[in-house]
Order: structure tokens, then sequence, then C-alpha cells
């Protein structure tokens, strides 16, 4: 299965993983296992999951709700721990990591798109697009930015306020700031949830041409088949566990999976 | 129903316990500041009549001098001295066992260096007798007997190590004396008389020494076991004749409550109205935090109006868990108020006042009037929130937005009209003054409280602009987060006035208490440039306040100084009571030649060196007000009851000094039934004398006398500048509590703001925003408000002092003048003020749960 897969350092036994001979991982976990509560009311949201996510694809993860989909995503971006197991972003172990060298991660490796309350209200769209790097206090590739903002359509919007931009334009601000600082993975939390289906399709194609275009790597969460269909392989969760994945998909192919999962 | 709403009421006061508890504290610091003030002032009665009442227990009658009328300076006029002889003619009528003069006047005690010791009480002098009527006792050795032996009070002889047998070294009026320590006294209860620092030798010497000249302050009687007080007062009374009067022990304790009555009641009054602000600023941070937890509890009353409840419902709710948190707030500040009461006494007395330790007086008059401001305070504070919650339709249980738009106010319009009629109340009340005293109260009292009311709420309008201004060193400073900051602070900026308003007053207060005192320091300095053309001023050294017979210093350093030939002029400020044409003044007797080369008023008619015996000085405004005119003939009437026709031979321009009437020494001497004793005097050098050889030759005056000090000039101003910084330092200091509650507003309304936020940080923490910058971010938002209404107060503090100074008259104040340093000062404290008040929300924002944080709604 296409699903193990080699981490950076192997913890433990490195010839009994496998990893595509073009790409290398750009995050995964490993026997991740996340258990919310003790005794009777223990709840397993993540157990035993081991995935690997490989650099320059774009690669959604599906699931009932109480899948454990966004906790494994949580996992994966340094915002919540493991109960046991490992996640890692590129060469790095997050377990490892303080909650300083945590922020910096994902201030410099990793991107970030919510479902919605992506930016900061006081902040223009360009701040928003230059936060993370204008908290490390370095300026940026001006020159790959502008490219970002003309790709996502906002160069005249930039002095517009959260509160003057619609929903799309600003899940497309969210999008330039995660690609702005060209992280190592994007994590995308159902990023078109709060869309209407037009501008929700033209945000997930902008996501796409990202990973072809840029080799942006992009992880998201999604319950909705049209937009995985937009992904390159999509990995189904249910019941804290993987269960099965589809390379280049259709809408059609993940609906059929998500209602055999259901059953 | 009442049963519901006070259900969720509680149960709202149980569930928000953080925000619970700091309204309370801000309750509970109003409130016990004004139970302390009461049971301060309850306390301090109570102590001091009990002392009264010990100090004359043995004291059945007294005679004493009487005046013709009541004076016009403070405190009321000294009862002439009455000549000693009177005690043997008294001593053979019947019924009487003890006849003791008593007599006090101006005695310092010298240290080893021959200057006055450091006091801060009265220093006075007086006799003391084996069998004394007085309540003061021997606290160890024997009583003084003969002209080498004195008393000290035992505080004094303690604090400067002087043990019975040691040489101590005393100055009175008439020169510098020494005498063998035997023994020390005080009171029953404590080892001094209220502070002061007494020397006490016996009659004969207490009379050679202080200059008495035969005459004492009054003969105190006892009477003999079975004497009948009436007969003995009638036999007294007829021996003695119309021209002293004869008054019993009851009398005496009346006369000295009513007298300590009236200090402690100014005492009072001032403490209660730092304590009237304190409450004030407290409304301001109660009525804040109302206004922004309903805002975040919008959901939850829209909520309540869906399934059913009216909008009386809402208000009422609001209004019982607003009335749990006044009633808790008052019955803990009422306690902590005795609390307040110690510590305002400790703090009175580390600076010397010699307060008694107060009992806790507790009056119910105490807990009434703390009830009234403790939960009035409260509900009054949450009238204007509660109606808005009432206004809220149930629909924004679903669309939180229609919500906000029905809690939104004018408080633009409102602010304004209430600004304006701030400020019309203020003017009117303090320049028109309709209805007196009690009009300038209410109309300038109110006008302050209004116009403190409508800035809070129209500098809101003003907040955005001011803040990025303030803001724009931060956000160049603390880059990414110091923005942040600005930007949180200009994006509510009706939140960011009143949360900054509380602080506002406070700084207003301590601004306006600054243009006051600079513009005082300022007339005085020009007063003494303008007026004044001597080179040097004798004032009393040392010992704070003067006690009873201790104020002024003798003729005897006049005429020294004049006799120096060194000296051109030299003149004294002698006060002496007189009614004018039936109105009770304060004349200033001078030499006249000397007055006329020594200071300058603006001669208008005539010169100080036409008075005569028989003349009158004033000012020109003061001879309108009393119709007279230059040349005019008036009765003037003294205490000895002489009345003299005086003409008005000098009207000058200037009201300076402190007073508008002025006689010659000539006529002082004449009609005054007091021994003399000068105020203060003047002196200037002779032509072509070295100044340093004139100071050498001043020093050597003052050397002879330890009680005065003579400065110079800009010496003496100095003086007076520091006297008033001390001023300016109380005031501070009794707005701490108003200043520490506003902070805390500040703190709450912050923390509150970061709960809101809380999306917002956690996106913030998540896109690799670290702890540290969080912290900064609130910190410097805090820093921000705190600086805001601090620039706020200064301004507004400013018209304020321009206002007050304009209204005092301008032989107190004519000059204006600011003092920068001052202002800065105020806006260095009001960024510490920022940092202490980020404390808490600071960590509240910095330990959020990343994860959490982002998955709220």
């Amino acid at each position: 299965m296409n699903t193990e897969f080699a981490p950076p350092t192997p913890p433990a036994d490195a010839s009994a993983s496998v990893a595509g001979p073009s790409t290398t991982a750009a995050a995964g976990a490993v026997d991740a296992t996340k258990v919310y509560g003790i005794g009777d009311a223990e709840v397993r949201a993540l157990d035993g999951v081991t995935v690997s996510f490989e650099t320059g694809k774009f690669t959604a993860i599906m699931g009932p709700s109480g899948s454990g989909k966004s906790t494994l995503l949580h996992c994966l971006a340094g915002l919540d721990a493991l109960t046991s197991g490992a996640t890692f972003v590129g060469d790095t172990y997050l377990a490892s990591l303080d909650d300083k060298a945590l922020t910096e991660l994902r201030r410099t490796r990793v991107g970030f798109v919510f479902q919605a309350y992506n930016l900061i209200p006081t902040l223009t769209a360009e701040e928003n697009i230059l936060l993370p790097m204008m908290l490390g206090g370095d300026e940026g590739d001006a020159e790959w930015i502008d490219t970002v903002i003309t790709t996502v359509g906002l160069k005249d919007r930039l002095h517009h306020r959260p509160s003057e931009l619609s929903g799309g334009q600003q899940q497309r601000v969210a999008v330039a700031r995660a690609l702005a600082s060209r992280p190592q993975i994007i994590f995308a939390d159902e990023p078109t949830g709060n869309l209407d289906s037009t501008t929700g399709a033209e945000i997930l194609d902008f996501m796409r041409r990202a990973v072809k275009e840029f080799g942006q790597t992009i992880v998201m969460v999604t319950h909705d088949p049209v937009a995985a269909s937009y992904a390159d392989r999509v990995i189904f969760v249910a019941d804290g566990q993987i269960d099965g994945e589809l390379l280049d998909p259709t809408a059609e192919q993940i609906l059929e999976r998500m209602i055999q999962i259901g059953n | 129903m009442a049963g519901s709403t006070s259900l969720i009421a509680r149960k709202s006061i149980r569930a928000r316990l953080g925000r619970t508890i700091a309204i309370v504290f801000a309750v509970v610091a109003g409130v016990s500041f004004v139970s302390g003030s009461f049971v301060l002032a309850d306390s301090l009665t109570q102590s001091f009549d009990g002392l009264i009442e010990d100090l004359v227990q043995d004291v059945d009658l007294q005679v004493r001098g009487t005046n013709a009328f009541e004076g016009d300076s403070f405190g009321g006029s000294e009862a002439p001295p009455i000549p000693i002889t009177l005690t043997d003619e008294l001593a053979t009528i019947d019924g009487i066992a003890v006849i003791e003069p008593d007599l006090t006047a101006n005695a310092q005690i010298l240290n080893d260096e021959g200057d006055p010791i450091v006091v801060t009480g009265p220093m006075f002098g007086t006799q003391y007798q084996p069998d004394t009527l007085s309540g003061i006792e021997l606290k160890s050795g024997v009583t003084p007997a003969g002209p080498d032996q004195l008393v000290l009070d035992k505080a004094t002889a303690d604090r400067e190590g002087i043990a019975l047998g040691d040489e101590v070294s005393y100055s009175t009026d008439t020169g510098i004396y020494t005498g063998e320590m035997v023994g020390t006294v005080g009171t029953p209860d404590s080892d001094s008389l209220l502070g002061a620092s007494i020397v006490a030798l016996d009659l004969q010497t207490a009379l050679d020494h202080f200059g008495a000249e035969g005459l004492v302050d009054q003969i105190n009687i006892g009477l003999a076991g079975g004497a009948d007080i009436d007969v003995v007062q009638a036999d007294v009374s007829a021996a003695i004749g119309d021209q002293y009067e004869i008054v019993d022990r009851e009398f005496l304790i009346k006369e000295f409550q009513d007298q300590i009555g009236e200090f402690i009641g100014f005492f009072q009054t001032g403490l209660l109205i730092f304590a009237f602000i304190t409450a004030f600023v407290a409304a301001f941070i109660i009525n804040n935090v109302f206004q922004i937890t309903i805002g975040q509890r919008l959901r939850e009353l829209a909520l309540l109006r869906a399934i059913g409840a009216s909008g009386k419902q809402v208000r009422r709710m609001i209004t019982i868990e607003a009335f749990g948190i006044g009633v808790a707030g008052t019955i803990i500040g009422i306690v902590a108020g005795i609390g307040v009461a110690q510590l305002i006494v400790a703090a009175f007395n580390a600076i010397g006042a010699g307060f008694p330790s107060p009992g806790i007086v507790m009056k119910p008059r105490t807990i009434l009037i703390c009830a009234v401001v403790g939960i009035g305070v409260t509900m009054l504070s949450v009238i204007v929130p509660s109606r808005r919650a009432a206004r809220i339709p149930p629909v924004a249980a679903m669309r939180p937005e229609i919500g906000f738009a029905a809690i939104r106010s004018r408080r633009l319009v409102v602010g304004t009209v209430m600004t304006v009629v701030g400020v019309v109340g203020l003017l009117v009340g303090l320049f028109v003054s309709p209805g007196g005293t009690f009009g300038l109260i209410v109309l300038a009292g109110g006008g302050a409280l209004l116009l403190f009311l409508g800035v809070a709420s129209v500098s809101a309008t003003v907040a955005t602009p001011v803040t990025r201004v303030i803001g724009w060193p931060i956000a160049k400073l603390f880059k990414t987060p110091g923005k942040l900051a600005r930007d949180n602070v200009a994006r509510a900026p009706r939140r960011t006035s009143s949360s900054a308003a509380a602080l506002m007053i406070g700084v207003a207060l301590v601004s306006a208490a600054a243009v006051f005192a600079s513009s005082l320091r300022e007339t005085l300095s020009a007063t003494l440039e303008s007026s004044v053309t001597s080179d040097y001023i004798v004032t009393s050294s040392g010992g704070g306040g003067g006690g009873p017979g201790a104020s002024g210093f003798p003729p005897a350093v006049v005429e020294s100084l004049a006799a120096l030939p060194e000296i051109d002029a030299a003149t004294p400020f002698r006060t002496l009571d007189a009614s004018v044409d039936g109105d009770p003044k304060s004349l200033i007797a001078v030499d006249p030649q000397a007055a006329s080369r020594l200071v300058d008023f603006g001669n208008v008619d005539g010169d100080f060196a036409d008075l005569t015996v028989d003349s009158l000085a004033v000012q020109e405004e003061a001879a309108q007000t009393a119709g007279l005119a230059f040349g005019d003939t008036v009765p003037v009437t003294f205490q000895s009851g002489e009345t003299r026709d005086l003409r008005i031979d000098f009207v000058f321009a200037d009201s300076a000094l402190g007073s508008n009437w002025f006689v010659g020494l000539d006529l002082f001497d004449e009609v005054s039934t007091d021994r003399p004793s000068d105020q203060f005097a003047f002196a200037a050098l002779a032509d072509g004398v070295d100044p340093e050889v004139g100071d050498e030759a001043v020093r050597a005056i003052a050397e002879e006398f330890p009680q005065v000090s003579i400065q110079s000039n800009a010496e003496f101003l100095q003086d007076q500048e520091d006297q008033i910084n001390q001023l300016l330092f109380i005031i501070a200091i009794l707005l701490f509590f108003a200043i520490v509650i506003a902070v805390i507003g500040i703190s709450i309304t912050l923390a509150l703001g970061v709960f809101e936020r809380t999306r917002e940080i956690g996106l913030l923490r998540a896109v690799g925003m670290n702890r540290r910058q969080v912290r900064r971010s609130v910190r410097w938002e805090a820093v921000i408000v705190s600086v805001f209404g601090a620039l706020i107060g200064v301004v507004l503090g400013t018209f304020l002092g321009v206002v007050l100074s304009s209204a005092v008259p301008d032989n107190v104040i004519s000059e204006l003048a600011f003092s920068p340093g001052i202002i800065v000062l105020i806006l260095v404290g009001a960024v510490f003020a920022g940092l202490a008040a980020a404390l808490y929300p600071m960590i509240k924002a910095s330990n959020m749960n990343v994860l959490e944080a982002i998955s709220t709604e």
C-alpha cells in the first residue's frame, strides 16, 4: 500500500517502508494514536494511523463526522499532540519540539487555510498575506509574493480589510497567505465549507494550480466529494484509522466509497 | 417571574466569577474609602472627646479674658491674657481649693547645635505645678522647681534621647535658657499632647522666661469638697467684673469639642471628596464591564428572549445581578473601611500628625451612607446596559449582528450635551456662584461630574486618530505585535475611551491640582518680584502649624534687625483683629516708614509712609466693596472694646500678601490686648552694603533667635515651593485608590477583549505568532489605552486647573502657570499603569491553547 512510507530519519524499521521513487514525504504520521478521556469515556480519535504525504501532491483526507480526520490534520500540523506515535514535517519530528519551536515551524514550514475566520480583521489583505513573514521579521521573497497575489487575482484588493472582501476573496487571501512563505506543506481544513459551490470551485482550482504550477504540497480535510475530487489522491479515514485511498479519483468514485464507509 | 430572573442572575454571577470579583472589587474600593472616612472621623472625635475630658476633669471653673467680637481669622480670636494678680484676689473666695494660673507661650527645645529640634506638631511652653488642675501628669521624675529645672513631654524626651538630669536648652520670646530635665509629662493615655513638643516650667519661671509681663491666659479653679459651684461662680463673677468671664467645665468641654470638631470636619470633608471620586471612578468601571459583557452575552440574552422572556425580564435579570454584586461589595467595603481608617491614621502619623490611635467607631449613619453609595453606584451603573439588554430582539439568537445594532447607543449627542452643560455649570458655579457656597458646590461639583461623563463619551470620537498617533512609535518599535496592538485599540474606539475614562478622571484631577499649584507658586513668585523690594524675609522656623499661643515671633527680632547698621529698614507684619464699621477684618500692622521702603503694592492715593496712629490703609477693590474712599473716616472697633475713628490715608492697587487692610504699629501698641507677635517680617540692606556682609550680620540675628528663619527671597520661594509640592503629593496619594481602580478597569476590559478575540489570537498563534509576541501585543495595547486616558486627562485637567485658578481671588492666584515636568511624569506613569494593567490579560492571552482557540466560534 502506498499509505506506508519512509519517515525522514526512520525511528524503527526503515527497510519495511516504501516511498514512491520520485517523491519524498513532505509530512506524515507513524502509528499516530490520540485518545481523549479515560476509562469508559475513552475515545480513540486516532488509532494507529501511519500515513505520508508526498511532496508536490494535493492530498484530500475524507471521512464522516467524528472519523478523526480533523484530529489527524491538527496533529500533523503541530496544533495538537499525540497520545502515542509520531508526526513529522519534512525531517522534523513534532514531538521533539517545544512550544517555541512548534510556533517557528508553523510560521516557516507550514501554511494554514481554515474554514472561516482566516484573517485578522484589523489588517489589510496584503498585511494578512505577509503576516507570518512579518511575525518572523523577514521580508519574504517579493517576486514570489507578487506572483502569488497576481495568481489569486487580488492585486486591486490588497489594501482592503477583510470586512470589505467577499467570502471567496477572503479565502483567496487565506490561500495566498499560506503560499506566500513557500511552506513545506499547507494544511487546509474544509477551506470551501463556508462558500457557495462556484466560489468554492474557484478556490479549489486555485489550490490545484498551486500544486501543479508551483509544486506546492497541500493536504486538505473535507467531507465534500466534489472538493476531494480536485486532489491527486484521497485518503479515507474511519473510526480513527486509514480506510483505503483513491488516486486521481472522480467525485462519483469518492461518493461511492463514502457510502461504503458509511455502511 | 422574579424567581426565575433572580435564579438566572445568580447563576450568571457564579458562571462569570472572575469578572464578578473584579466588579465587586471596584465597589469595595469605593465603599471602603467612604466607610473609612466616616469611621476615622467618628473614631477621632471619640478619642479627642475622651482626651478633652481628661484634660479638664479637675477644672471646675475657669476665669479668662473676653473679646469684644468674634474675629475674622481662622478658628476665631484667642482670648486676651489676664493679669496674674487676679489670682490672689480670687484665692480668698470661699469654696476654692486650688487656684492655678495657666499660660502657654512660644518655646522651642534646642538641640546641641542650638537649632530647634525638628518636630511636626506644634511646640510650646507652659507652666507645671505639683497640684495642677490640668490633665497633664508626670510620667517620670518630679515637678520642676526654680529657674534651672524643666520637664518635657515624654514622647519628645524619648525621641531626642534626653534622660532625667540632662541639660536642655530652649528658646522663648525673651531669649535662650538652659535647665535640667527633672521629669517627663504626658496625658493619662499618651506620652504626648496630640503630638506637641512641650517645655513645662514652674509658674514663676514660666512667667519670667516667657515674657508674660504678669499676664496669664486663664486662671483655673478647683473647688473644695462640698462647695456649691453656683455660689462660687457668682462670687468670682462679682469679684472680676465684666472685663473677664468665668466659665464652667461643661462649657470648656463643649468649646474644645467644637474646635476639634471643626478641624475633624474639614479633614473628613477632604477625605470624603476623594472617597466620592473613587466611587465615581468605580461606577465607570462597573458600567463598562456590564456594557461589554452584555455584548458578549448577546446570544444568551437573545436566546432567553426567544424562549419567551420579556425585555423587562431581561432588564430585571441584569439589575438583580448588579444588585447582588452591589450588596456584596458594600458589605465587604464597609468592613474594609475600618482598615482604611487605620491606614490613613498610620499615614498621617508617619508624617507626624500625632493622631491618637482610633478605636473603631462604626455608626449606623456610616453603614447607611455606604449602602447608599455602594448599591446606588452599582445600580446607576447598570441602568443603561440593562436597558440596552432589554432591547435585544429574540432573532439575535440566530443573527447576532441584528442584536449589536439594537444595543448601539447615541453617545455622541448625549456626550456633547453633557460636556456643554457640565462646562456651563462649572463656570457659572465658580464665577457667578448663585446661592453662595451651596450653589458653588452644587453647580461646580455637578458641572465637573457631568463634564467627566461627557468627555468620557465624546472622547470616543477622537480615540481612533489619537491612539494611532500614540501607537505610531510602538508599531515602529515592536513591529507586527505593536501594529496589532495599535489596530486593536483603534478598532473599538468606544470601548477604548470608556476603559480609559476612569484613568482620565484620576489624571485630570492630578493635572488640575498641578496647574493650580504651579499658578500658586508663580503668583507668589511674581508677587515677591513686583511687590516686595526687600532682601530678607523673616518667618517662624520649625514646629509645624503652631500650637496654642505658639504663633509668630517676638518683636525683638525685627528690632534687632533694624538696629543693625547693615540693615536700612525692617518691618514686621503683625495681625490685629478689628471690626471695620461692624465688619470683622484681620488688619496687619506695619512700620509705615519701613513698609514704604520694603513693599510696593502700587500706590493709588497716598503712601505707606503717610500712615499715622489715626490712619487705615486699604486695597482699592476692598475699599469699594466696603463703600470707602480715600480720605473717608470709618469707626474701627478692637478686641478691647475700644472704638476709634480711622481715616483712610492710603489706597493701594495690589491685593498682595494675603491682606487688604493695614495700620501702623503705633496704633497696634495702643489698642492691642494681646502680646505682640509677628507673623513675618521684611528687611532690606542699606545702600552699598555688600550682600555677603549683610548675610553675615543677618545670620547672627537668626542664631540669637532660633525661633525664626531669615531667608533671602529666593530661599523663601523655594521653601514655599516645597510646601506646595508636598500638598500635591498628598493629593496624588489620596487619588491612589481611584487610579488603582482605573488600572484594574483597563485590565478587566482588556481581558474581556482578549476573550472576545480568542479565535483571532488562535489564528495568529497558528500562523506563527509566538507567546512572547502575543504578550507583547496585549501589553502595548494596554499601554496605548492608558496613555490615551492620561492624555485626555491632562488636557481636561489643565482646563479645569485654569478655570479653578482663574476663579480664586487675585490675591491668591493672579498668574497662570503649567508644569511640563508633572505632565511628563503623568505620561510616564501612564505607561507603567498600562504595563500593570496588561499583566492579567497578557498571561490569559499567551496561555491560550491554540487548537481550542481556533475552534472557538
